[in-house]
């Protein structure tokens, strides 16, 4: 479904991304792990089309279809989807307004009839209560004021809304109490299915107690350092990164 | 040195109208006044950005002619009034029956009561700030005069259409005087429209005098066409206790100024001033405001948002005037601007004069563009460039329009300014 390729991308000229390489099937769940500041968000950012990430070799081929040709609001209609590690704060544009907005753009784009303001609040509200929101969180702004769990579960709220083919997860677990991450990765299970690819980006193994993960790749100065199953995942929490001679906050030795 | 430029004689032609005698008096004075009276250039400070849009040409020094019977054609369930090419026009306005209001035209008021505004007219403003006000002075061929006895509620907004006719070049007048009475309460709301597209100008004084705990909630649009020159002044006086609320939405044109000059007198009293302002093309939109601080204990809030799009401009000029006297004052100003090209100008001048020491002031002004990051995670959800931005755009002065306390205007002034934005991210 995705395809990665020798991806690499640089902002104000230095080079984050050295040269990724993954594949992604329907159905699976892919984990990445590393240090801060190895490029995790930044290949979120580059896969989801922000321009701020220029790039500079690759390619990335979902469905077959050249991604990095379309702009941002073309891969999010073909079903690229991104949970931000920070969510926007939008005051002024409600967060009704805006859930509305892109579902109905979603199904414009899929010639189905939008969604009237009435059926798509029983939507709304019945997708808030899934993540444990609130129903009055769809009248604010968007994530105006929200706590970082209610931003984050506001983000797993329009991936189950949008329904992408691929969902990119980018520190959703993080800044969560125990109760916020349950509620997190029960989100996360729920957007599991067969046609769908889920990769989740996380610094810690916590969410990965809850969602087990098909794979695990280490990223680490901009390359995938190494791949496994979930028992990678262990290791890392075991042994650390420097097991991998990698140390946080450093870029990677190993390759 | 050149001579500065004065205003052409044409403009001190004797004015019509059928006014009472006080009144013709007045006038005839104030037209005394005015020979030789200096233009504003761009060494005038309070018109500095904006002198070069004022085109006070002859062929607009005509009186345009007034007294259309038929109304502007607004399905206003509403009472409401027409002042036609600066005329109140009886048979155009339905003239509500309430307890506790008196509605006049100054045409037919008696000697007494004309000879009593005479007295007042444009008490509420600082003449020397207002050129524009003093040639409405000599020549107004008519005006509203509305007075809220004391003590009187008005539920329902009153409704004053402002219509210039620019069926064929020349100028208008209009004039409203609204008296509001110790602890009467009432929400007036100034629609200025125009049709017909030969150049005209508008030049337009509107005063309120607010009693001891009186409540006024003032809501301003102006709306007129390409072809109009709007300026404008606003004045208000407030006694002890007194509250005006005033909302103003501005589309921009060849020129719209509007001065709004509020007079904080005795202690207890307030202001919240909301104003939006947007413009397209090569328009040009400049909102001049003061807020004299003259009694201690006195509040004021002020808001501004102006949003600029291709090639236009605004200009926001935002004084507060915090007297000696004037202990305990507390004050708010913060305006935004919003620019929508790289062509756009925006001008904005907070000032503060603070003479008293223990007072509470701040004030802000941020000229800025769409944030990048907001709309990114717009489109990253599917939502069109175009969409996104109009989101953005709008949600800069929504919470401006949101304020707007009736709704039937808020409704038609979030229709227009969406209209607008759409107009302005529309792909070439
Ligand atoms: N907008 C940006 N401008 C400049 N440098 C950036 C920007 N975004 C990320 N970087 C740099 O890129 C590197 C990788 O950052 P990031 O992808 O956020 O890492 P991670 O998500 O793995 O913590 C860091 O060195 C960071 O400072
Ligand atoms: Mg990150």
């Amino acid at each position: 479904m995705l395809s990665i390729r020798n991806l690499h991308a640089a902002v104000e000229g230095e080079e984050i991304l050295k040269g990724i390489n993954l594949d992604i099937q329907p159905g699976e769940v892919h984990a990445i792990m590393g240090p801060n500041g190895s490029g995790k968000s930044t290949l979120s950012q580059v896969l989801a089309g922000n321009e701020t990430f220029e790039v500079t070799s690759g390619e990335v081929l979902l469905d077959g279809k050249n991604l990095l040709e379309l702009e941002t609001e073309e891969r999010a209609l073909a079903g690229i989807f991104l949970a931000f590690q920070y969510p926007v704060e939008i005051p002024g544009v409600s967060n009704l307004q805006f859930l509305r907005t892109a579902v109905n753009a979603h199904r414009a784009h899929q010639g189905k009839e939008e969604l009237s303001a009435v059926d798509f609040m029983k939507l709304a509200k019945d997708i808030t209560q899934r993540v444990d929101l609130d129903a009055s969180f769809l009248k604010r702004g968007v994530n105006e004021g929200f706590s970082g769990g209610e931003k984050k579960r506001n983000e797993i709220l329009q991936a189950l809304l949008l329904e992408p083919r691929l969902a990119i997860l980018d520190e959703t677990d993080s800044g969560l109490d125990i109760d916020a991450l349950k509620t997190v990765a029960q989100g996360v299970n729920e957007l599991r299915s067969e046609d769908r690819a889920i990769l989740m980006i996380t610094h810690y193994q916590r969410l990965l107690d809850h969602i087990v993960p098909d794979k695990v790749h280490v990223l680490a100065g901009g390359r995938i350092v190494k791949s496994g199953d979930s028992e990678l995942a262990k290791e890392l929490e075991e042994h650390g990164y420097a097991g991998l001679g990698v140390s946080d906050d450093e870029e990677a030795t190993a390759n | 040195m050149k001579a500065a430029p004065t205003l052409s004689p044409a403009f001190l032609q004797p004015a019509g109208g059928k006014l009472p005698e006080p009144l013709l008096t007045l006038r005839q004075q104030r037209g005394k006044a005015l020979v030789d009276m200096p233009l504003p250039t761009r060494k005038t400070e309070n018109w500095k950005y904006s002198s070069r849009h004022l085109k006070l040409t002859e062929e607009l020094a005509n009186s345009l002619p007034s007294g259309r019977k038929a109304g502007p054609g607004l399905a206003l369930d509403h009472p409401h009034i027409l002042i036609h090419n600066g005329v109140v026009v009886p048979e155009a306005s339905d003239f509500p029956e309430l307890d506790g209001i008196e509605i006049s035209s100054f045409a037919d008021l008696d000697d007494d009561t004309a000879g009593q505004l005479a007295e007042r007219l444009d008490n509420t403003l600082d003449n020397q700030a207002i050129q524009m006000a003093r040639l409405n002075a000599a020549r107004f061929e008519d005006g509203l005069y509305i007075r809220l006895k004391p003590g009187a509620v008005l539920e329902e907004p009153l409704y004053v259409i402002i219509e210039t006719d620019a069926g064929a070049s020349g100028s208008a007048y209009p004039r409203l005087y609204v008296d509001v009475g110790a602890n009467s309460q009432m929400t007036l709301v100034e629609e200025y429209i125009s049709s017909g597209d030969d150049a005209a100008l508008v030049d337009s004084v509107t005063e309120f005098s607010l009693g001891e705990g009186a409540n006024l909630t003032s809501i301003r649009l102006s709306l007129e066409g390409d072809s109009v020159q709007h300026i404008g002044a606003t004045g208000a006086r407030l006694l002890g206790h007194a509250r005006l609320d005033s909302h103003t939405v501005g589309f921009g044109g060849p020129l719209r100024r509007h001065d709004l000059q509020v007079r904080l007198e005795q202690p207890g009293a307030e202001c919240r001033l909301n104003g939006v302002a947007v413009s397209q093309g090569k328009q040009h939109y400049d909102n001049h405001t003061t807020i004299e601080h003259v009694a201690p204990h006195c509040n004021s809030e002020e808001t501004y948002r102006n949003i600029a799009a291709d090639e236009s401009h605004i200009v926001f000029n935002g004084r507060i005037h915090i007297h000696e006297d004037a202990q305990k004052s507390a004050a708010d100003m913060n305006n935004k601007n919003l620019l929508l090209t790289t062509g756009a100008e925006i001008d904005a001048k907070p000032e503060l004069e603070i003479y008293a020491d223990d007072v509470t002031c701040a004030h802000g002004a941020t000229i800025g563009q769409l944030d990048d990051r907001s709309l990114f995670y717009l489109v990253s959800r599917g939502i069109s460039r175009q969409h996104a931005n109009t989101l953005l755009t709008m949600a800069f002065i929504n919470e401006l329009v949101e304020q707007i306390p009736v709704e039937a205007v808020r409704q038609t002034t979030q229709a227009r300014l969406n209209q607008f934005i759409e107009q302005a991210f529309e792909e070439a």
